[in-house]
């Protein structure tokens, strides 16, 4: 077995335990060594992750909030629960994705690697657009621009996003059936 | 009115431009030559402000110019009504309801009292008159790119910075967007690798090599005369011809459609 395979495995079976853990002491000691395998970038990567769910987390936990005072039980412990859960997850996914190369990992099924390589490509195509978008706004903005402007130029670019998305699937789909995918 | 002193740049470590010096002055016209990826949008970035350099200074006007320095309103309102970047893919910079607004919305920053006329002058000299109630996002890739252009030259800019301005325009609107550069008498920059159109865009030339330095600064006749440094940039080619018996090859582009 292949590390990429080896690694895979051990992931997708840490997923698993973490999913169905409901103790918050086992997911915070999961958290510490997570971080301590992250090494110096612990704390960078930290704060990556909080940022990448904070929204989720905080939607989450108020309607949570308001289920538990309406019906008048306790939420901190569920609370915690829930977002250490998050938290694990998506610092153990960040930590695969830098170490292992996915096409690696996933070379035993062509329909997986065309998934990959479609999601990847989109992605750092639309990562270079949305910088333009961004860069684009301060470059016209003589004065610091207002929310209007500011909604204005992320409805422009969800627009050109969903337009452009179409068209590189299609685009994308087209090329890797050329080079014989979709025979598994 | 431009200076870059010992600027270089680096995105996720690695080099976009190294070490890059040159001044522009008042009315210059100035060709960026550079083969695909040797830095050209990123000189572009650094020149209007978006992008701050790792080493080096930028000067405009003899005033250091960063993101960072742009945070005070003054300073960024004074740059931004002086300086406008045309975005090689122009749909970046459209997000306004229609080509009208489009055009207004530098004006009516600077609270102009002529809005109306300049959105009107604008829209009639880029030929989008009927188009003016129109949806932006819905316009041809030509027009957009004449609606950018037209939305920042509305504003009244000192300095006009082009990235690829003619990659995506059809034969017919490359030789309007020639002539149309060619009247504009404020300081005009443009980025392009089509060697054969350089020379109507500008008479001096700017050269990045495929080791983002620069390797050409002065005029541009210099620079397609200069065998070395053409095969240095990467912007010529050779390969085998065929004149029915004969056969032979020599350095060339195929980049005038």
């Amino acid at each position: 077995m292949k590390r990429e395979h080896a690694l895979l495995v051990l992931y997708l079976a840490a997923v698993i335990v973490t999913t169905v853990v409901h103790d918050p002491l086992s997911l915070g000691a999961g958290l510490v060594g997570l971080l301590l395998l992250a090494g110096r970038k612990a704390a960078r990567l930290l704060a990556r992750c909080l940022r990448v769910i904070l929204v989720f987390n905080l939607a989450v936990s108020l309607g949570y909030l308001v289920l538990a005072h309406v019906h008048g039980f306790s939420p901190w412990e569920t609370l915690l629960l829930i977002n250490l859960r998050v938290l694990v997850l998506t610092l153990m996914s960040f930590l695969f994705i830098a170490r292992v190369n996915l096409f690696r990992a996933l070379d035993f099924s062509p329909t997986l690697t065309w998934l990959l390589g479609l999601a990847y490509s989109q992605a750092l195509g639309f990562q270079r657009v949305h910088a333009d978008f961004r860069l684009a706004l301060s470059s016209r903005s003589i004065v610091r621009p207002g929310l209007r402007d500011r909604y204005r130029s992320s409805a422009a670019a969800a627009a050109w996003f969903m337009d452009k998305a179409l068209a590189t699937a299609r685009e994308s789909a087209h090329a890797l059936r050329a080079r014989g995918f979709f025979g598994d | 009115m431009i200076k870059l002193a010992g600027v270089s740049h680096r995105y996720n470590g690695s080099a976009a431009l190294v070490d890059v010096s040159l001044e522009v002055a008042a009315g210059e016209k100035v060709v960026l030559l550079g083969a695909n990826g040797t830095g050209k949008s990123t000189l572009l970035k650094i020149l209007d402000g978006l992008i701050r350099p790792d080493r080096g200074l930028y000067t405009y006007k003899g005033e250091a110019i960063d993101p960072r320095r742009l945070r005070d309103p003054r300073l960024n309102r004074r740059f931004r009504a002086e300086v406008a970047l045309l975005f090689q893919n122009p749909d970046a910079m459209l997000f306004n309801p229609t080509v009208y607004d489009e055009i207004a919305f530098g004006p009516r920053q600077l609270g102009l009292p002529d809005v109306d006329d300049r959105v009107r002058r604008w829209a009639e000299r880029m030929r989008l008159t009927p188009q003016l109630e129109r949806l932006p996002f819905s316009l041809s890739g030509g027009e957009k790119q004449k609606l950018a252009l037209a939305a920042l030259l509305a504003v009244g800019p000192r300095l006009l910075l082009l990235d690829e301005p003619a990659a995506a325009l059809d034969p017919r609107s490359t030789g309007w967007l020639i002539d149309f550069l060619a009247e504009l008498s404020i300081t005009v920059i443009t980025t392009t690798h089509n060697l054969s159109l350089a020379p109507e865009l500008g008479s001096r030339a700017l050269v990045l090599g495929e080791d983002h330095r620069l390797i050409h600064d002065g005029p541009i006749e210099d620079f397609l005369a200069d065998q070395e440094k053409l095969l240095a940039a990467n912007l010529v080619h050779s390969h085998r011809h065929r004149h029915g018996e004969l056969e032979h090859r020599h350095f060339h582009t195929h980049d005038w459609e």
